[in-house]
């Protein structure tokens, strides 16, 4: 049998193996480090390498895009040495950007064409009045309003008596040159928000947030409304959280005793450390914030304004209000200032809410001309499917599992959640990937999603997600509430215990994917059009910085389409809090959005039921609906 | 005038299974019987030829039962306290399977043992020359125990052993696929819980004719709708090719009807019920009857009666009277 | 066909005007589609698009209404081969047949019992639909008495069974005014009939042995002005009985008119006297209209017209069983309480696993409106105020020596309140699947 040499450019190192060789054997005898977490399955494509001459034969490229196949790249452990060849071996940061299925969220956008003041609801004005005197006894106040009507053309404007209390003060302290903070309302109408002594420079920021009041999590943006910069972005567990996983359990919670004014002021500390937080990081004062947009489900907009709540969770699924008016932040508790405009986005029923007419602004898909499949997974699972003709959205509920939460070892994805995950097919050995380096502490939804994909793949865990104790590894043991996977020992971690993966957590997880699989497809049997109709999915969520794809589709969660077809949006429903909070045009659209959105109520026949227990095996009962997964079955290895 | 029948012409068709072995296949069966191989809704012969016709198999206790009516009691006699004789009175019948249910405990109250379960199925297989179901008591524990003995000591004989359920499969599988056994796979009334079963069991490199699968079915008045309606969609998944519905369904009817109070009870109960032991025996077949129009292969009764008119009803279901 | 939502949306005026009662056309439109609504609720709706919506909704299977004296009785307007696939409509109804060589005083001893029998099954009260009278003396005077007599004690439906249109027309005299089914119209005698059916208004059942045949006769018959038709098939065994049913239905839902009618099956004409109740659940199952029976048997009628409830349940609403306090393995004072949902597959689920373990247990099936436990959880239908009701009005605490209840793992968190409902009781929680309850109850109780 013939040798070849396979000669490495980096390195400049030559080795000779015979025909049939893989690449990654080649690699090993030359001493080239090259990542194989998946033990050389071919899986999780961290042995990325590029032939520069010659030509291998691919067992599989599974993870690599066609452009990249194209220019060279194959897989080390599924490339097969049939001549002499040179092959170059990439750093591994630079192989994860390649990797076609883990993709960022997109950085933050300023929207096109934004512009200050035109679009803007919240003006700074320069007044500067004529100082009062004997001859002319006009009050501070009217003197105020003919200042602005003259300087700015604002007709007519209102005051709250607080403010009024204190106008006198500044305009004397400025000497009558001032800063006036106004709101646009409606009609000809404006309201006084802050008078500031002395002219504000222009260069100074104009301060608003953008809040998303999630099930478990809260996020919030630190915007400059002068420009749409986002100075600070800052995220916390929602605290209700202590009260109640889900909503169901919040609304009962907060319907006995005093359950309502503790979940109030619960989800008001949230918000106000996090209020506090973002300022710290941007060096500023709460108060010098003017203006907030709140996207949130329902329940929590309930929650937070002090509504009872109790009408959501009792057939026929009603709420107090899907349009709440606009309020100042010294009513809700916001420790904003405390005139500031806080203005609640409109939601379409009680479990579809203004995060998801937020998230759909942010996703454009309403003004698409294709039917495209929008995706938010938070503690619900928000699904709409449609395009600029139409829009059907329902809700199932997911849990908070892929927030991290309600898994033993879940974490948010932040510093020291362990985001992805590989085992090794002959050992079951994990390798993983933490968020900012360093020991792990738990496991974020991303991690999860990667950790029950592998487990699968690997035969740690069946169909079923029932785990094989007779593996022979350490790793799989009867733990305190039965069997579990060690995903990290005691000393790889950093509080010094376990990280482990247990039976019950898996149940959650493959209840919590079944749940959005099944509420996928009896949305799109509901309108009668396939999941293959649509031109792409959208994915929102906080799952993490990362998704990978490739396992959320082996694990069944994500619809088995081709990987070019998912964008990942982030956190959409702080994003349309933001372009509502930037923009008046956005903002009616947002509102135009609650008003032709169909909500599909699940609950209402068996065909939930039925979708559901459909999707509760790994990757699906049926599993002609993901053929790249029996594919992946298919490989050597399985 | 003319009339086009609409005649559906399905890609996939039922699996064909074959129970028991013969001393020449390894076994010691004087026949063996074949189910399953449809390629259309059941008895729809202007469509499909059906090689192979429903059987019955007599549901048998490795002792007498303590909670049967007292109807069936009174009908098999004393047969009940000897499961080789019972065997061979439902043979003389005219089943074509014997359907053998181990108990918790033996007739003296002590536990069940292996060795116990071994002697019994021994004597019924001696005794009889059909082919043999043999199912445990129905706690995982106790049935991975007996099963395992049990698939041991009849090596080659092709049995079917049950039930594995999605919580235990692992254990009786394992034995089955070692001893040359089939098994039975039983879920509860869901289409998909049915073909996951079948999936894992598959994965386990069970081969595909060695699979029976219960889809569990409620009796009349008792949830059948359900068990019909699972039975049908998996049917037509069948046909329709999906690989992992294609097996040859067993259902328990007898079982299922006996446990019903109409059936069970003869006193205190409204007059409108007529009279006990007809009422029970059309509860009994027109349960069968109804699971059979839905696809069952194998229907697991217990009273003689019952079995008489099930056999003479699939006789002329099974009778071609046009032409296809 | 049926069309989809999104093609009815795009027949409506798409401006979300919400007049119809929904809060946007889609909505409207995937009611209509699931025909739980009608589209003259749409007030804005164009002609054209009304002409299309109506096309599309036309049943397959004509519905055809037996009237006497105030009952009726309706077959037809079924949409599917399958009741999986939506649900099956109109209920068979069950006909028990009287010959006409029985004397009045005869028939009316064996009608009295029959017209009595009325059993419940799960809240539901089943009887008989209505009679048959068959001619087989061939005498009109004969035929006419039996049917009198049968009216003089029954104001149910019934069916007049005789070749001889002479016959028929002496039977039909006496229920003159009533819409009975007349059988049957036959290649030789269509025309007679068919003047029958024209003069007293009602429908009349068409028999041929071929599909060919039987079609060839309804379209004589409906050129003839007779149009609420029943079809028998003949093929009195039951693979032939099956066969020719299904292809019936199969062609009524491709919309062939001439065989678009509810079947009438005759049991008791079946091979032997055992295979007849077996053919009458068959025909249950398998698309029959209209069902008669030879003789009134209590023993059969009652599992045969549970059978019929059990597959014209609709599949797509859960059902529900019965709140109340169930025994399971002849329970004592001294075994273990569980609770759960009256939704059937949770309440079945549960009562299989405690029943397999061979533990005697006390079940409380609340009343949580059929759904299940979570469902009705969080739809605030089984909560602790709830329970603690159910407990007390089913009278538990005079079934058992001991205070201690178990709750479904989902709904852990009613515990605490519900110690405070039941004051002296003890609430254990057991878990979340029903699965698990046979090591539960061995282990921990």
């Amino acid at each position: 049998m013939a040798d070849h040499v396979v000669r490495f450019t980096e390195s400049g190192k030559n080795v000779q193996v015979p025909t049939g060789s893989l690449l990654s054997e080649a690699a090993r005898l030359a001493g080239e480090e090259i990542g194989q977490p998946c033990g050389g399955q071919g899986r999780c494509g961290r042995c990325l390498v590029r032939v520069e001459q010659g030509t291998v034969r691919s067992r599989s490229s599974l993870r690599i895009a066609l452009e990249d196949q194209q220019a060279g790249y194959v897989l080390a452990c599924q490339a097969v040495v049939e001549g002499d060849v040179q092959v170059s071996v990439p750093e591994q940061e630079k192989i994860e950007r390649r990797l076609t299925t883990d993709r960022t969220a997109q950085e933050v956008g300023v929207p096109v064409g934004y512009q200050y003041p035109r679009d803007q609801t919240v003006w700074r004005l320069h007044v500067s009045l004529k100082p009062p005197d004997m001859d002319d006894q006009t009050d501070d106040w009217s003197r105020l309003q003919n200042a602005l009507r003259q300087q700015h053309g604002i007709t007519i404007l209102n005051i709250s008596l607080n403010l009024l209390r204190k106008i006198g003060k500044v305009l004397r302290t400025g000497e009558w040159q001032v800063t006036a903070i106004v709101e646009y309302q409606k009609g000809e109408e404006f309201r006084l928000i802050d008078l500031i002594p002395k002219h504000v420079a222009d260069s100074q920021p104009l301060w608003g947030t953008a809040i998303d009041i999630g099930t478990t999590t809260v996020t919030l943006w630190l915007v400059n409304l002068l420009n749409g910069e986002v100075a600070a972005q800052v995220a916390e567990y929602n605290g209700q959280i202590a009260r109640g996983e889900d909503v169901i359990s919040r609304i009962i919670f907060a319907s006995k005793n005093n359950g309502g004014q503790i979940l109030q002021d619960l989800v008001l500390e949230t918000i106000n450390s996090l209020i506090e937080r973002a300022c710290k990081r941007a060096g500023i004062q709460p108060e010098t914030i003017y203006k907030a947009s709140l996207a949130g489900n329902s329940t929590m907009m309930h929650l937070l304004l002090g509504i009872p709540a109790e009408s959501i969770r009792l057939s026929p699924f009603i709420t107090a209000v899907n349009q709440p008016p606009l309020m100042r932040a010294v009513e809700v508790g916001l420790q904003l200032h405390p005139e500031a405009s806080v203005d609640c986005l409109p939601g379409v029923a009680s479990y579809v809410g203004a995060d998801i007419t937020a998230g759909v602004l942010a996703s454009g898909m309403d003004d698409s001309e294709a039917i495209r499949l929008f995706l938010d997974v938070g503690t619900n699972g928000e699904i709409v499917l449609g395009s600029r003709e139409w829009l059907v959205t329902c809700a199932c509920s997911a849990g908070p599992a892929f927030e991290g939460a309600g898994v033993q070892d879940g974490m948010r994805a932040t510093k020291g959640a362990i985001e992805e995950v590989w085992v090794n097919t002959n050992t079951f050995e994990p390798t993983y990937r933490v968020i900012g380096g360093g020991k792990p502490r738990g496991v974020c939804g991303s991690g999860l999603i990667s950790l029950l994909a592998e487990l699968f793949l690997t035969g740690v865990i069946d169909k079923s997600g029932n785990f094989n104790l007779e593996l022979g590894t350490p790793r799989v043991r009867n733990g305190e509430h039965g069997p579990e996977y060690v995903l990290a020992w005691a000393e790889e971690s950093s509080h010094g215990n376990d990280i482990v993966i247990t039976h019950v957590d898996i149940d959650n997880l493959i209840r919590a994917k079944a749940a959005i699989y099944a509420g996928f497809t009896i949305l799109a049997d509901s309108v009668g059009v396939s999941l293959e109709m649509a031109e792409d999915v959208l994915v929102g969520g906080s799952f993490g910085k990362y998704i990978n794809v490739e396992k959320a589709v082996q694990i069944g969660l994500l619809p088995d389409k081709p990987w070019e077809q998912f964008k990942f949006l982030g956190n959409t429903a702080v994003r349309g809090a933001y372009l509502a909070l930037l923009d008046r045009k956005m903002r009616a659209r947002i509102a135009a959005i609650a008003g032709r959105m169909t909500y599909l109520e699940l609950s209402a026949d068996n065909t939930f039921y039925e979708a559901f227990t459909s999707a509760l095996f790994l990757p699906h009962t049926d599993l002609s609906r993901f053929p790249s997964v029996a594919d992946a079955f298919a490989l050597p290895h399985v | 005038m003319p009339v086009e029948i609409p005649k559906d012409n399905w890609p996939g068709a039922v699996r064909t299974i074959t129970l028991g072995a013969t001393a020449a296949e390894g076994g010691s069966r004087r026949q063996v019987v074949t189910v399953g191989g449809a390629k259309s809704l059941p008895f729809l012969h202007f469509e499909a030829i059906h090689p192979y016709r429903p059987v019955i198999a007599l549901e048998i206790r490795d002792r007498r039962p303590d909670d049967w009516s007292p109807l069936l009691i009174k009908t098999w006699q004393e047969v009940v306290d000897d499961p080789a004789s019972w065997a061979q009175a439902g043979e003389k019948l005219g089943v074509d399977l014997i359907q053998l249910t181990l108990s918790l405990t033996k007739a003296d109250g002590s536990s069940n043992t292996p060795a116990n379960a071994v002697n019994v199925v021994k004597a019924v297989l001696a005794a009889t020359g059909l082919p043999l179901l043999v199912f445990g008591p129905g706690q995982a524990e106790v049935d991975n125990e007996l099963l395992v003995a049990v698939a041991e000591a009849t090596k080659g004989e092709r049995l079917v052993l049950g039930i594995c359920e999605d919580k235990n499969y692992r254990t009786i599988v394992a034995a089955a696929l070692a001893n040359g056994h089939l098994v039975s796979a039983r879920t509860p009334m869901d289409v998909n819980l049915a073909k996951q079963l079948n999936i894992l069991i598959k994965d386990m490199g069970m081969p595909l004719d060695r699979i029976l699968m219960d889809p569990t079915t409620g009796a009349l008045g008792y949830g059948i709708e359900y068990g019909y309606s699972v039975m049908e969609r998996l049917r037509l998944a069948a046909l329709q090719g999906d690989t992992m519905t294609q097996f040859p369904m067993i259902v328990t009817p007898g079982f299922e009807a006996w446990k019903t109070k109409e059936a069970k009870v003869g006193e205190g109960v409204p007059a409108e019920w007529g009279d006990w032991e007809a009422r029970a025996i059309h509860w009994e077949s027109l349960t069968t009857i109804a699971l059979l129009e839905s696809g069952a292969d194998i229907v697991v009764l217990r009273h003689p009666e019952s079995i008489r008119r099930i056999q003479a009803a699939i006789q002329e279901l099974m009778t071609q009277a046009e032409p296809a | 066909m049926a069309l989809t939502g999104i093609q009815i949306y795009k027949l409506l005026p798409k401006t979300n005007c919400k007049d119809c009662g929904y809060p946007t056309c889609l909505a409207f439109a995937m009611k209509l589609a699931a025909k739980q609504e009608e589209l003259s609720a749409c007030p804005h709706v164009s002609e054209a698009a009304r002409a299309e919506l109506a096309e599309s909704s036309a049943p397959p299977v004509r519905l055809i209404t037996l009237k006497a004296n105030g009952n009726e009785f309706k077959s037809g307007n079924e949409t599917v081969l399958f009741r999986h696939e939506k649900t099956f409509v109109n209920k068979p109804g069950v006909f028990v047949r009287f010959s006409d060589d029985l004397s009045p005083a005869e028939i009316q001893a064996n009608l009295a019992p029959a017209e009595a029998f009325q059993v419940n099954y799960v809240g539901i009260s089943l009887a008989l639909d209505g009679y048959a009278v068959a001619s087989v003396t061939g005498n009109p005077e004969a035929f006419a008495g039996a049917v009198a007599a049968i009216r003089n004690l029954s104001h149910k439906p019934l069916i007049l069974i005789a070749r001889d249109p002479q016959v028929m027309a002496a039977g039909l005299r006496v229920v003159d005014g009533e819409t009975p089914l007349i059988y049957a119209a036959d290649q030789d005698n269509w025309q007679s009939m068919a003047e029958l059916a024209r003069q007293h208004q009602a429908p009349l059942a068409v028999r041929a042995d071929s599909l060919e045949d039987l079609a060839g006769l309804t379209e004589k018959l409906v050129a003839a002005g007779v149009e609420d038709l029943v079809l028998d098939p003949g093929g009195r065994d039951l693979a032939t009985s099956l066969s020719r049913c299904t292809q019936i239905r199969r062609l009524a839902l491709k919309n062939f008119r001439p065989l678009g009618y509810p079947i009438i099956a005759l049991p008791a004409e079946a091979s032997t006297p055992e295979i007849e109740p077996l053919m009458a659940a068959q025909s249950v199952a398998k698309y029959g209209g209209f069902i008669v029976l030879s003789s009134f048997t209590p023993e059969l009628l009652y599992p045969l017209l549970v059978l019929r409830q059990n597959i014209y349940t609709d599949p797509q609403k859960p059902i529900q069983v019965q709140p109340g306090l169930y025994e399971i393995n002849d329970p004592g004072p001294e075994s273990p309480v569980l609770v759960t949902t009256n939704f059937s597959i949770t309440y079945f689920s549960v009562a299989n696993e405690v029943e397999g373990s061979g533990i005697p247990a006390w079940l409380v099936v609340a009343d949580a409106e059929g759904m299940s436990v979570l469902t009705a959880w969080a739809a605030g239908k089984f909560d602790a105020e709830r329970i603690a009701k159910d407990v007390r009005s089913f009278g538990v605490a005079e079934k058992v020596t001991h205070k201690r209840i178990v709750l479904p793992g989902h709904v852990a968190v009613l515990s605490g309140e519900l110690e405070e409902e039941l004051p002296g009781w003890e609430i254990r929680v057991g878990p979340r699947e029903a699965v698990d309850l046979p090591s539960f109850l061995k282990q921990a109780l």
